[in-house]
């Protein structure tokens, strides 16, 4: 046996970069290691770890959902006005209002990139762009307030399950956590969740081996959505105001999160604790930039794109030191194709 | 003798026009290991697909256990016992050996105990008698390894008919026997074992069956103790010898245009040497697996060999890509048409232009359409290619009208060495003949030809020599006027050395 | 006469219907659409987006997608902006920003040619890095106070009532027809999005071509956002920020198939023309910008699905011929 599984060991590497990166900063910044940078990081992470676990879902299977941050604006304002509008609703249900709104839109991304075999990428990118402008159609450009939020809302985000010398730890990074740990058992543990695996792997393979390619992307799409729409409860929780342009660009963020977490931009490997160690780290860097003196604070997008690209490129090396071990014998543009041309394909 | 396992009575299998498969019936026992031999062609790859659900049968029925059934999947068949596993493994490379087994089992509990799942796994391979880490990921392992993983992925199935296809095709000599031992270790446990293979010495040694089918239609199924190579042969060739296609006369070659000397590329090809000259037609024959495209591959610069040498006209030529090649003179037609040959949504004429574009640059640098326009036509009119006009699209011809434009676009290059690859598959009989007519006025223009082909009344009514090659090294020189059907199979399946 | 017939039930022939109904519909709603004021201004509006629209036609076509345009737009504004303020006149400052422009297309072009990365992976992660670099060259701030002819350029009419940016449109989708429908090097995109395995065995150097297409898309995205600094007078961080949808949707709107291969210049103009007078008729309808940007992704959707339509239409019209 191998000491260390790659994934394994992938993990161990991406949280020292994690621990690197805190040593460095707190060189660089005056009383940088106190009970706030860890308070404010959780929370901030609490709230776009769904998103980045649902989009990982959707990464496996080889696709790509940039609609999510459109998603988070319009569950949280959605359900902010729900809030508005009958402040009474019992406080459980509302989370899961805001993951089946979410779920809905989810769904339409996966019927059409399932069923239609388009791309994802464009897909999502037109949703994004639809379901910003619902949003903004049902808002009518207003804005949800505090106000007019029942007050257990905001005060959820404020709650700590732990108190410990000025470390808190709210009721809202359990939950976030809780997300992860289920979803890591799910995909690690389930014949359901391997399936997003297998898919991703190899869509031929897995097609011959009886696994439904069309229904595992479309349920992939569903979750990214549902999870999408959990953070744009949170998001509400955390903010009470919500604008027309709450939750933008978090596509982004949630794809570098993915990314920069391990998880194959070609589908097939990774695993969700790879991507609460990326989007840590990814809000650490974020947070520290801001509290840098050396360096503006703007440089934080371009960190994190040329992250993404690291990362990407460091994956498509792996995979094809793996691919060349593999099929030694076989050329590019000769390989012998098994099916017919337009048997597998439509 | 109680029913057989698997049995086909009378099963036909037409795409279109074709008759793939032609009232094909036999049956296969439990706990035998049944060889399947034939020509490249011969049907072997449908009779598969037929029996395992890809492609259900036009007529006649398949018998599990004396139960008529009728798949319509792949996983269905699985379901009743019948799986496949073919030379390019289908593993799923991120998965560990373990998950790559049980993926497709339905009947799991939805839990992944993923201790038990590695034991299971390993008790599988252990029954095949091979030692494999199952947490490895797959993608890890190499071929012979991935095909095991198939095998447990199948008998943890518990398959009852297991159909290989081709498996040793890409395996070394030591991973071969490994398979072997896979196959009889099945054999034990009472599975019946569709062995196909072109590999005569590998039919001797393991198989209690042979069955030989030629053209989409069965021969004959006897005990391996009732057949000799030699008669295996002739049934795999199986044509009356006397010349149904006229054999030309051995046309008076000119200079030596090609010399290949030592060519060779790690894991794929050995050693391969040879000449031609002008005006010569030399045809590469072989069977799947003989790696004769791959030669082509590394001549035309797609896949460079990376030993030995190559001549053109007396000049040691570096070919490092398809421009370095044709640039010396090379031409290359690919066999697949639909992914190397022709772009089929573009018209006729961009088809035929495409290799020298530069040359229909007009004096402002544009394309000038009206010589491009003029050439296509010219070629249309040479070739009898039928074409509603030259701004068709290439895909909507039929598939011998492609073969023409293919061949078109390369003749346009005006090459020196032209190479062929499998000129005639799938085209029906009368642009067949054209093709060869084609092939025979540009030798007689002084063109060097090798062609790449499988059919062999066309490599002898074409071939001036004939080269035989088998699992990536040439094994055969042979004069094409004194040569017969028999002598290139016997070197092709290497029937003489596992006599000897 | 098959020719014509052929030419009418075409992609381009139904373009050319759609955008008539558009035109009767929008001059019918609004009396002042018509006008040639009207006109200029809708083309004023969106001017660089269509320029870098037909740079986008060659890189689709070609097989490949580039996300990272507007980004280049927003860096190319920026460091305008930036040099400006550093005190580099804007004459000597043109040509650098241009060269960057280009720069940023090398840099998607090794990625995805070199490495071998897909091109929608790479340019998403530079989509996000070179706007960021635009955001850290002018941080929050806006920067102006361009000198006059620089902002003439962009707001003056030159000609006529035609201002810089739409003559220099017009020269650019007279040569990108004939880029690529007359010269070799179109053919070549062309023929490597169609099948870039045929185009590798027909001795074409792929990895020129693709890299020219890239370099050239950022480097026209880079003139883009000049003409954009020059009709606003301003830069800011958030230049071009969104344009990737408007651009891809006229693209594949214009019958470019996403998979390459197929696409003309002339379904991409009759598609800036459509989403233009879309985009003006729901403006004159009182529509915010996000609304219009969800209609557009629709059509987006709509037209990444016209393969779709084709299939269902071919299998109603034409039993399709039996291939083994």
């Amino acid at each position: 046996m191998t000491p260390l599984s790659a994934p394994a060991l992938r993990l161990l590497v991406l949280l020292a970069v994690l621990a690197l990166t805190v040593v460095f900063f707190a060189t660089q910044i005056p009383n940088y290691l106190d009970a706030r940078l860890f308070n404010r990081i959780s929370t901030s992470v609490a709230v776009i770890l769904p998103v980045a676990v649902g989009q990982a879902f959707v990464v496996l299977t080889r696709n790509i959902d940039l609609s999510v941050g459109s998603i988070v604006g319009a569950t949280a304002y959605a359900t902010g006005g729900l809030l508005g509008a009958f402040p009474d609703l019992p406080p459980l249900l509302v989370p899961l209002v805001a993951m089946a709104m979410g779920g809905c839109l989810g769904a339409v991304n996966g019927f059409l990139v399932s069923r239609f075999a388009l791309p994802s990428i464009i897909v999502t990118l037109g949703t994004l762009a639809i379901f910003r402008s619902l949003l903004v159609q049902f808002s009518g450009g207003a804005s949800i307030t505090m106000a007019s939020l029942p007050a257990w809302v905001p005060a959820f985000a404020q709650a700590n399950a732990l108190s410990w010398e000025g470390i808190q730890l709210r009721w809202m990074v359990l939950l976030a956590l809780a997300v992860v740990i289920v979803a890591h058992v799910v995909l690690a543990r389930t014949r359901a969740g391997r399936q997003f695996y297998a898919v991703g792997s190899n869509p031929d393979a897995a097609a011959f081996a009886g696994i439904d390619l069309r229904a595992t992307v479309f349920r992939a799409f569903v979750i990214s959505g549902a999870l999408a729409g959990l953070a744009g409860f949170l998001f509400l929780s955390r903010f009470g105001n919500i604008t027309v342009v709450a939750g933008l660009s978090w596509e982004l963020r949630s794809v570098g999160a993915v990314v920069v977490g391990g998880v194959n931009i070609f589908g097939g490997s990774g695993s969700v604790l790879g991507v609460l160690i990326g989007a840590t780290l990814i809000d650490l860097i974020d947070t520290s930039l801001v509290r840098w003196a050396l360096v503006s604070e703007f440089w934080r997008e371009a960190v994190l794109g040329f992250l993404i690209l690291g990362a990407v490129a460091l994956d498509a090396l792996l995979t094809r030191r793996l691919l060349r071990r593999r099929a030694r014998r076989s050329l590019p543009g000769a390989r012998p194709a098994l099916a017919p041309s337009g048997e597998a394909r439509p | 003798m109680d029913a057989p396992l698997l049995e086909l009575r009378r099963v036909s299998k037409t795409f279109g026009p074709t008759r793939a498969l032609d009232d094909v019936s036999f049956a296969l026992r439990a706990g035998t290991i049944h060889a399947l031999v034939g020509e490249n062609g011969a049907g072997k790859s449908t009779l598969i697909k037929t029996v395992t659900g890809l492609h259900p049968p036009s007529s006649g029925s398949i018998l599990v256990d004396g139960q008529e059934v009728r798949f319509r999947s792949t996983a269905e068949a699985q379901r009743a016992g019948i799986a496949a596993i073919y030379q390019e493994p289908m593993v799923f490379p991120d998965l560990s050996v373990a998950e790559n087994i049980f993926i497709s089992h339905q009947d799991r509990p939805p839990w992944i105990d993923w201790a038990g799942l590695e034991r299971e796994a390993a008790a599988l391979i252990a029954r095949l008698g091979v030692a494999l880490d199952p947490s490895r990921p797959a993608g890890e392992l190499t071929l012979a390894e991935q095909q095991t993983v198939e095998i447990a992925r199948a008998i943890g199935l518990r398959v009852r008919v297991l159909i290989m296809d081709e498996p040793s095709a890409a395996l070394s000599e030591h991973e071969v026997g490994r398979l072997h031992g896979i196959a009889r270790a099945l054999r034990a446990e009472g599975v019946a074992v569709l062995y196909i293979s072109h590999r005569l010495e590998e039919v001797f040694a393991l198989a209690d069956m042979v069955t030989v089918m030629r053209d989409g239609r069965h021969v004959s199924t006897r005990p391996r103790s009732e057949v000799t190579q030699a008669g295996l042969v002739s049934e795999m060739v199986g044509r009356d010898m006397e010349g149904r296609f006229a054999r030309t006369p051995s046309r008076a070659t000119g200079q030596r245009v090609l010399a290949v000397r030592r060519l060779g590329r790690t894991g794929v090809f050995e050693d391969i040497s040879f000449e031609l000259a002008a005006g010569e037609i030399v045809c590469l024959a072989g069977l799947v697996g003989a790696r004769r495209t791959d030669v082509a591959l590394a001549l035309f610069g797609v896949a460079p060999a990376d030993r030995g040498t190559v001549e053109i006209e007396g000049r040691p030529a570096i070919i490092r890509s398809p421009r370095d090649a044709m640039r010396l003179g090379l031409a290359y037609v690919p066999e697949d048409r639909r992914k190397l040959g022709l772009a089929l949504g573009l018209s006729v004429e961009a088809n035929i232009t495409l290799p020298r574009l530069e040359a229909y640059r007009d004096g402002r640098g544009l394309l000038d359409r009206a010589r491009e326009r003029a050439d296509a036509l010219r070629f249309r009119d040479a070739m009898r290619i039928k074409a509603a006009g030259p701004e068709v699209p290439v895909g909507t011809l039929s598939g011998g009208n492609q073969q023409k434009v293919m061949l078109a676009k390369w003749l346009n290059t005006a090459p020196r060495i032209l190479i062929v690859d499998e000129p005639t598959r799938g085209i029906d009989i009368g642009a067949k003949a054209e093709v060869h007519r084609i092939l025979r006025d540009l030798a007689g223009e002084g063109v060097a030809i090798l062609v790449i082909s499988s059919d062999l009344p066309e490599v002898l009514s074409l071939a001036d020599r004939v080269l035989v090659m088998r699992e990536g090294r040439l094994v055969g020189d042979l004069p094409g006027a004194r040569t017969s059907e028999e002598a290139v199979m016997r070197l092709a399946v290497g029937a003489g050395e596992a006599a000897a | 006469m098959t020719a014509l017939r052929e030419r009418l039930t075409s992609w381009e022939g139904f373009l050319l219907l759609v955008l008539v109904l558009l035109y009767a519909w929008n001059a019918l709603a609004s009396p002042v659409f018509l006008t040639l004021g009207n006109q200029v201004n809708l083309f004023q509006l969106s001017i660089e987006k269509v320029i870098v629209a037909l740079a986008m036609t060659f890189v689709i076509i070609n097989g490949e997608i580039d996300l990272s345009v507007a980004s280049v737009m927003g860096l190319a504004a920026c460091s305008f902006g930036w040099l400006h303020g550093a005190g580099v006149p804007a004459a000597a400052a043109i040509p650098l920003v241009l060269l960057l422009g280009l720069a940023c297309g090398g840099f998607n072009a090794f990625w995805v040619v070199r490495v071998g990365l897909p091109s929608l992976v790479v340019t998403l992660a530079t989509m996000i890095a070179f706007r960021g670099l635009a955001r850290v060259l002018v941080e929050d701030r806006g920067i102006g106070g361009f000198p006059a002819w620089f902002n003439a350029l962009g707001q003056k009419p030159l000609i006529g009532p035609f201002p810089f940016a739409i003559l220099l449109f017009f020269a650019m989708a007279a040569l990108a027809w004939v880029l690529l429908h007359r010269t070799v090097f179109g053919r070549q995109v062309t023929v490597i999005g169609a099948s870039r395995a045929v185009a590798e065995y027909s001795g074409v150097d792929v990895g020129r071509v693709k890299t020219a297409v890239l370099v050239a898309s950022s480097g026209v995205a880079a003139l883009a956002g000049l003409l954009f600094a020059a009709r606003v007078g301003a830069v800011r961080g958030d230049v071009a920020l969104g344009f990737e949808l408007d651009i891809i949707t006229i693209v594949l709107l214009g019958g470019v198939s996403i998979f390459g291969g197929v696409g003309s210049v002339t379904g991409t103009v009759l598609a800036i023309l459509i989403v233009l007078s879309l985009r003006n008729g729901m403006a004159l309808a009182n529509l915010t910008g996000h609304i219009q940007s969800g209609v557009l992704g629709v059509l987006l959707i709509l037209s990444v699905m016209v393969p779709v339509f084709r299939g269902w239409f071919q299998r109603v019209l034409h039993r399709p011929e039996a291939v083994s």
